[in-house]
């Protein structure tokens, strides 16, 4: 934050500017532009045109073969009434609001382990970061299926010990626990940043605070959470702006249909089935941007709830 | 020295925007794809796309290759993967201007397709369709004409492995004369006999031809000639019923590993890998559970509830059609090699029984000779239902594409206990009711 109010500063200038500097600076922008250009374009035909086309969409009646139908609000009116529609709002809630603070609870707590300063932090630091990267990935996903699967490897442990475990993918009751657990799992990129954040904490808090007889869980409590709070809300904004979003494991896991009897149907599945599946574009494209709406609300509330518990140290 | 520094500068601005332009250009042309025009020497590029497995895909490309040599100015490209994946590639396909030319369909959405424009009417061009057998092609007909020509015979049976059978030492049942009662028994008989984890027999309920046996046998159909639902919520409760007490005496898996199971592509099938006693599946995918398998199958009747053949209800449905986009650029190369994988006995001695029973009677005599053990079982069994077959059942209508996914979902509510059968043949009719309306 402060860093880039130097940087403002720094390029601040004292005075107007001459008609000479006017005209290189507008030079300048032009260059710019130039090679901004690739990076317009796509903004425009991949982002922004599609984005515009579906708010469209999302007031028509469209089924893929067919020229949309003005419809106006109706898309709108019918997601009141659809009863799956809600179980998936349920399914993705659920998902956000019990994954997302377990990921970034498990995330701080390897960091903390990680900063105490390990030979091999640099290996320690790799392998944890390692299922962030596949995580995401279908491969990934479709391991996961395995290991969880009836005869797979974790009813095969539990099995030593006498316990016959359901079918955690393929049972409603475990299934998007599963599904969580996948999401825990790939804790490495908060924890990537959380570590950054621990070593920004000045040593002589920690210091001054062990002079004054502070204990190991006063420092943390007192110390490392306030001075990492804004590390912690920058974390939590994207997980949850993520997670809303998250769409691969569920499909893959689940086999694209959202199943076990829907206990795993998320949002943006359902709205994928609904837009590809069953023809109804008109319909996928007005769940976006509820999806959209949902997620601006969860944003904002993070962002007023920040002021009682984010502590800027400037 | 200022005035090189700007020269430089000016320079590099210059290259800059040529890069610029030229990946936007790249950009652009790479959207822009779609088919071409015939080119200047009068070749024709026609798109083909099919869904299944490793062996049609290589039977088809054969095909292929036979018909590009008798047309040398047509090229044909193919475009397949797993059923899967094909419907939702063919929708965006279609939205987008960038279907394929020559479209393998399925009975479930060729009315979807059709009645939205999106299919061709094959009878305004040049396909022989004098020696197709009448149900096949009329199969293939709707309101907008003629956007289908079925591609193979099939019907739903049974299929056994013998293998499974024999080392829990129960004998195949008889299927001329076996009620469902026959199958339960039977197929707990062998479960109880078999090591742990195979099971006499697969689920039904993860799809809907075991569902339309099940109403016809019953006197109801799925479908109703006037494109409505054909049965009433209390007609599908005992489907469920009889299934969920099926699982209990363990003549069919868990709950939990019916759901694992529908994941599974036809090679690692429960029926493939040796883990079911016999599984419901279509007369055509025989040959290729059997290579998958690695031992012979049996093909069964569905069992009925007076331990009549008669009264079994099968019927002869089309296994796939054969449609054109609406839109293709060369509606006559498109027909012709329609008709070439119609009509022609060169592409039959190839494809055989692939896609089931052929449907022209000419190409299906000069073939016989050629059919392997595995496609002349499923031949026969074609031929020996023949006296057997119900009515043949009504057209899916627009829509019928959600139909399997709920049942699906509503089998998995009664298997896990979440729904009662009753309760969820209420739901599922509505959803049905709404999903077709």
């Amino acid at each position: 934050m402060s860093a880039i109010g130097e940087l403002s500063s720094m390029t601040r200038r004292k005075g107007p500017m001459t008609k000479e500097e006017k005209k290189a600076n507008g030079r300048d922008n032009k260059a710019a532009y130039v090679f901004l250009l690739p990076w317009l374009l796509g903004l425009a035909v991949i982002t922004v045109g599609p984005m515009l086309m579906s708010l469209y969409l999302s007031f028509t009646d469209y089924n893929l073969l067919q020229p949309p139908e003005w419809v106006g609000l109706d898309n709108f009116v019918r997601m009141f009434g659809d009863a799956r529609l809600h179980n998936s709002l349920r399914v993705t809630f659920t998902y956000v609001l019990v994954g997302v603070p377990l990921q970034l609870a498990v995330a701080l707590v390897i960091a903390l382990v990680l900063d105490k300063g390990l030979r091999g932090l640099p290996f320690y630091r790799s392998i944890f970061y390692l299922p962030s990267l596949l995580g995401g990935s279908v491969a990934v996903a479709i391991l996961w299926k395995q290991i969880f699967g009836t005869t797979g490897l974790v009813n095969q442990v539990l099995a030593m010990i006498g316990i016959e475990g359901p079918g955690w993918i393929s049972d409603p009751n475990t299934a998007l626990g599963s599904i969580i657990l996948l999401h825990v799992w790939t804790f490495g990129s908060p924890m990537i940043i959380f570590l950054a954040g621990l070593r920004q904490i000045p040593v002589m808090y920690y210091e001054a605070a062990k002079v004054d007889g502070a204990t190991t869980l006063q420092q943390f409590w007192r110390i490392t959470l306030p001075m990492l709070s804004p590390i912690i809300f920058f974390n939590l904004v994207l997980q949850i702006i993520g997670s809303f979003q998250s769409f691969t494991q569920a499909f893959i896991v689940s086999g694209g249909n959202g199943g076990p009897s829907d206990s795993t149907m998320f949002f943006t599945l359902y709205l994928y089935q609904k837009g590809f599946g069953q023809f109804d574009m008109g319909y996928a494209s007005a769940m976006a941007w509820f999806l959209l709406v949902i997620i601006g609300v969860f944003t904002a509330i993070n962002f007023i709830a920040s002021k009682y518990w984010v502590f800027y140290d400037d | 020295m200022v005035a090189k520094a700007k020269r430089t500068k000016r320079k590099l601005r210059a290259s800059a925007l040529i890069a610029a332009t030229a990946a936007a250009v790249l950009a652009l042309t790479a959207c822009g794809g779609g088919s071409e025009p015939k080119s200047a020497d009068g070749k024709v590029e026609l798109r083909f796309s099919w869904w299944g497995g490793d062996k049609r895909a290589q039977l088809t490309q054969e095909a292929i290759k036979a018909f590009e040599a008798e047309n040398p100015n047509i090229t044909v490209k193919a475009e397949f993967g797993d059923w899967s994946g094909y419907w939702d590639k063919l929708a965006t396909q279609v939205a987008a201007n960038d279907a394929p030319d020559i479209i393998q369909m399925d009975e479930k959405y060729i009315t979807e397709y059709s009645t939205r424009g999106a299919l061709l009417d094959l009878s305004k061009y040049k396909i022989d369709t004098s020696k197709l057998d009448e149900a096949a092609l009329n199969a293939g007909k709707g309101e907008k004409g003629l956007t289908g020509i079925a591609a193979g015979i099939n019907a739903a049976t049974i299929l056994a492995n013998p293998a499974v059978f024999q080392a829990a030492g129960v004998a195949l049942p008889d299927d001329k004369t076996w009620t469902w009662e026959d199958f339960e028994r039977i197929a707990a008989e062998v479960t109880a006999k078999s090591p742990k984890g195979t099971y006499g027999a697969a689920a039904y309920g993860t799809d809907e031809a075991s569902l339309g046996v099940w109403l016809r046998q019953n006197g109801k159909s799925l479908y109703t000639q006037d494109g409505k639902l054909g049965f009433e919520p209390s007609d599908i409760k005992g489907y469920w019923e009889f299934l969920k007490d099926m699982s209990e005496k363990k003549a069919v898996p868990s709950a939990s590993e019916i759901v694992e199971a529908e994941a599974a592509p036809l090679d690692q099938s429960g029926l493939a890998t040796g883990k079911n006693g016999m599984a419901f599946w279509w007369s055509n995918q025989l040959p290729a559970l059997e290579k998958a398998a690695g031992g012979e199958l049996q093909i069964l009747r569905f069992p009925s509830k007076t331990g009549k053949a008669d009264d079994a209800g099968l019927w002869y449905k089309a296994s796939q059609f054969w449609s054109a986009s609406s839109r293709t650029k060369h509606p006559e190369e498109a027909a012709k090699f329609i008709d070439f994988l119609t009509n022609n006995v060169k592409a039959g001695e190839i494809l055989l029984a692939d896609r089931g029973v052929y449907p022209n009677s000419d190409v299906r005599e000069a073939i016989a000779p050629k059919l392997a053990k595995a496609d002349v079982k499923v031949v026969d069994f074609i031929g020996a239902i023949k006296d057997e077959l119900g009515e043949a059942p009504a057209a899916p209508p627009k829509g019928a594409g959600a139909i399997q996914e709920i049942i699906k979902r509503y089998t998995s509510e009664v298997m896990f206990n979440r729904l009662s059968a009753e309760e969820a043949g209420k739901k599922a009719v509505d959803e049905m009711k709404s999903a077709i309306s």
